[in-house]
């Protein structure tokens, strides 16, 4: 009593005004507690799941009960999705609230996916769509992350329509293992454990496009009827993440192929094989099969040789046949920047020994008529950029070998160690200079082409060298090596046939730029990566499947321990209960708040999740 | 969260049964603002000492540690110039160790044991840190040089109603408004010490 009374004192000092509002929070607070111990499991569920019970004392039991009841009469579609997606994809965690926002966010939404897991995610920015989809793989640790930008010239405005879509998240979760499917082929390498492949293949689109030829709304028309035949990779992820496009007839097509485009069928795919398998592997055979799109032809043999399995590679092949056999009727494809990103887990007692492969595979392929292979080696860094031409369809491919060691036995493989970090900036470096080639590219005659290569190449260097002095550094502290590669970009230009000028080739046409690129994304990616090493400490919350699964109760009177001790309120009876392994009990409102970002016990600290995926935290 | 109506039970709960040497008590009319005053443990440089601290209550505690620092100038190796905290219960896991069941006495009261026992592995302060590994005897001598020029009343009259402050919790709140109206007075000076 004395104490409520002080509380009080000090409370008439202030205005009454205050004060009243002070008491009126209080009071809504009783009644949300009041309001939730009456909902049944299911509301609660919803509402929890829904962002609608906000925090107590913020709203009116009214307006609580307002938005259980609308929640409920919208014809169930929160509560479905929810429910569908994590039926599908228990992983996952679908990003409701930020979904429609999405567009430019890709910060903000990275951010989420470092929390989240697996997500995919699409949005545009000015005239650029992008697409990326990120996946963990919970049983080996590896991570995989992909990004796609394609400038759109015409339809910047259709897009920003289209723009709210997201992408079906079940697939990209699948898609890291895709790569890992692509790759059985043994023989290439012996696995490295941790790698890091960061395969970038733009597919920048017709030149022609570039020109106000077509009306953009009539342009994606054309285009997908012309080339729904060709699965482009690109295109089809295109497609969905900006319906209006392209994505009308290419849907049937495309979808199919996605999946085993190296992005979402891949996952699939991989998923198993991959922790058998080194992992290393698949990588390189993307490049491969890359790197020969502009010929059907070509590039299949190659791949089959390659890899067994259809891999994303052969999309993105097929692509460049495609477009190849439109010849000119085609060549309208936006161009398309893709970078994809693998991180492997490293495994203690594994060597990584030989990197070049990548690259040797790689000029395998190509057989094209105009082919250009450039190679650096500079400070433990192996670079090679190469550039094919055929029918009209220019494909660059860039590969940047890393080899790392890995600092600490634990950790290694996780995208967060230091060493990995740097890679990982520097192939977002190497595919921001792709954007940069394509473009130079396109107006330099192929003889200049040599020269700008190198050019960029030192400039690229000159940031790896310094990663690689880092990383030799590491690798001198680790006895166990361990093979980091990272793969690098590929782009696949396609010039357009368009180009009167050119016959085959695509010299005449206009360069190809990227607006801004400064502002593309990839730009900001690098700074993600960058920034995020304090991030990945971030608290780590349980899904929403994960705390469902703890037991819950009701409160009974017998019971020893009568105080919550997130909001140090007795129970009640009936109120529910949340119980933990542990054995500690909480109000399930609390609890369910704390675990969303925690995985331990608020009283005794130990691991909510016994094993799983991720050691307990402390 | 349960913000407000947690902060209720644990101002009474503080002013009831405050922790030993540790009062606390809600700021102004400010509900996420409180103060706190820590005293010197005996045997401690800080000794004789009285330390005021700010404490502020984030919107989503108990959920977030409360945001805790001093306000009185200190020399110890987990404590730096703004006086801000180098405490593993005040950040969230996996870093820190906060954690719902603790509560603002239970915190106020492990900094008070940070105080007499810092932490030299975990500095803020790396020069206070070492001279704390390496050289105690000048260390101890400077912090009891700080305490003496920040932390001891020298008023013996303002000395008497401090006293009587902290084991009287219900002392009107003007005295401690006017308390703080004269530590906070000579605060920026001391302040540039740093």
């Amino acid at each position: 009593m004395e104490g409520s009374d002080s509380v009080d004192q000090s409370g008439s000092d202030q205005p009454e005004s205050q004060r009243r509002r002070l008491l009126d929070r209080l009071d809504r607070e009783e009644a949300f507690y009041q309001f939730v111990n009456n909902l049944s499991d299911e509301d609660y569920r919803l509402m929890r799941d829904n962002n609608l019970l906000g925090t107590p004392g913020e709203v009116t039991e009214d307006e609580l009960f307002n938005r259980l009841q609308q929640i409920k009469d919208g014809p169930e579609q929160p509560t479905n999705n929810p429910s569908t997606e994590s039926a599908e994809n228990p992983v996952e965690p679908p990003e409701n609230p930020e979904d429609p926002a999405g567009g430019d966010s890709l910060l903000d939404w990275l951010n989420t996916v470092r929390r989240t897991g697996n997500t995919t995610r699409t949005g545009h920015r000015g005239n650029q769509s992008w697409r990326a989809v990120s996946q963990t793989n919970p049983n080996s640790g590896d991570f995989r992350f992909s990004l796609e930008i394609s400038v759109n010239r015409n339809l910047a405005e259709q897009q920003a329509a289209a723009e709210g879509e997201q992408e079906p998240p079940e697939q990209p979760p699948e898609a890291p293992e895709v790569v890992a499917s692509a790759e059985p082929e043994p023989e290439l390498e012996e696995v490295f454990s941790p790698e890091v492949v960061g395969n970038p293949p733009s597919s920048p689109a017709a030149p022609v496009v570039q020109p106000p030829l077509c009306p953009s709304p009539r342009r994606g028309q054309r285009r997908a009827r012309s080339r729904s035949p060709e699965p482009r990779r690109t295109r089809t992820r295109l497609a969905r993440s900006r319906s209006p496009l392209n994505l009308d007839q290419l849907d049937g097509l495309s979808y199919p192929r996605h999946n085993y485009s190296s992005q979402s069928p891949s996952s699939s795919t991989n998923a198993t094989p991959v922790p058998p398998v080194e992992g290393s592997s698949r990588t390189r055979q993307h490049v491969l099969s890359r790197p020969s799109p502009a010929v059907d032809v070509d590039v299949q043999p190659p791949r089959v040789s390659a890899e067994p399995a259809p891999e994303a590679q052969n999309v993105g092949s097929q692509e460049g046949e495609t477009a190849g056999a439109e010849g000119g009727a085609g060549g309208r494809r936006p161009p398309t920047i893709m970078l994809d990103l693998q991180v492997r887990r490293v495994r203690p007692g594994e060597y990584r020994q030989r990197d070049s492969i990548a690259s040797r595979t790689r000029s395998r392929s190509q057989n094209s008529n105009n082919t250009f292979l450039y190679e650096t080696e500079r400070g433990g860094f192996r670079r090679t950029f190469s550039r094919s031409e055929r029918a009209g369809v220019r494909t660059y491919v860039s590969t940047i070998r890393i080899p790392i060691r890995r600092i600490s036995d634990a950790g290694l493989g996780e995208a967060t160690s230091m060493a990995l970090q740097s890679m990982i900036r520097q192939i977002m470096t190497g595919f921001g200079e792709l954007g940069y080639l394509m473009d130079s590219d396109s107006d330099s005659s192929d003889s200049n082409r040599g020269a700008n290569t190198s050019m960029d190449l030192e400039t690229l260097n000159s940031p790896e060298a310094t990663t690689a002095d880092a990383s030799s550094a590491d690798v001198e502290e680790q006895p166990f090596a361990a093979g980091v590669r990272a793969r690098t970009s590929e782009s696949d230009m396609d010039l357009s046939p368009d180009t009167p000028a050119t016959g085959g080739r695509a010299r005449p046409r206009p360069p190809i730029s990227l607006e801004e690129p400064s502002s593309l994304p990839f730009l900001r990616l690098a700074h993600f990566f960058l920034l995020n090493d304090d991030d990945e400490e971030q608290p780590q919350g349980l899904t929403k499947e994960q705390i469902d699964n703890l037991s819950m109760r009701s409160f009974g009177e017998s019971d020893a321990l009568k105080t919550c001790s997130v909001c140090i309120t007795e129970y009640a009876e009936g109120n529910k209960l949340r119980k933990l392994p542990c054995s500690h009990e909480y109000h399930v409102h609390c609890i369910d708040r704390w675990l969303s970002e925690n995985s331990t016990c608020p009283i005794c600290r130990r691991a909510v999740l016994v094993s799983a995926n991720r050691e307990s935290v402390v | 969260m349960q913000r407000a109506s947690r902060l209720k039970r644990e101002l009474q709960m503080l002013s009831t049964e405050p922790p030993p040497g540790v009062t606390c008590w809600q700021s102004e009319e400010r509900i996420d603002e409180l103060r706190a005053q820590i005293m010197g443990g005996t045997e401690t440089p800080y000794e004789g000492g009285l330390f005021s601290l700010e404490v502020k209550i984030p919107e989503r505690y108990p959920f977030e540690p409360p945001k805790i620092r001093f306000l009185t100038p200190i020399y110890h190796p987990n404590i730096d110039g703004s006086g801000r905290i180098c405490h593993d219960a005040l950040k969230l896991p996996p870093k820190g160790a906060w954690k719902p069941s603790l509560n603002i006495s239970t915190v106020l009261t492990s900094i008070q044991l940070l105080m007499a026992e810092p932490n030299p592995d975990d500095p803020l302060m790396a020069d206070i840190s070492s001279e704390f590994k390496y050289n105690k005897q000048l260390f101890m001598e400077k912090a009891r040089k700080w305490t003496q020029e920040h932390a001891v009343q020298k008023n013996i009259v303002v000395v008497n109603s401090n006293k009587e402050n902290i084991p009287d919790q219900k002392a009107p709140s003007r005295k401690r408004d006017a308390l703080e109206a004269k530590e906070q007075a000579k605060e920026p000076a001391k302040r540039t010490c740093m």
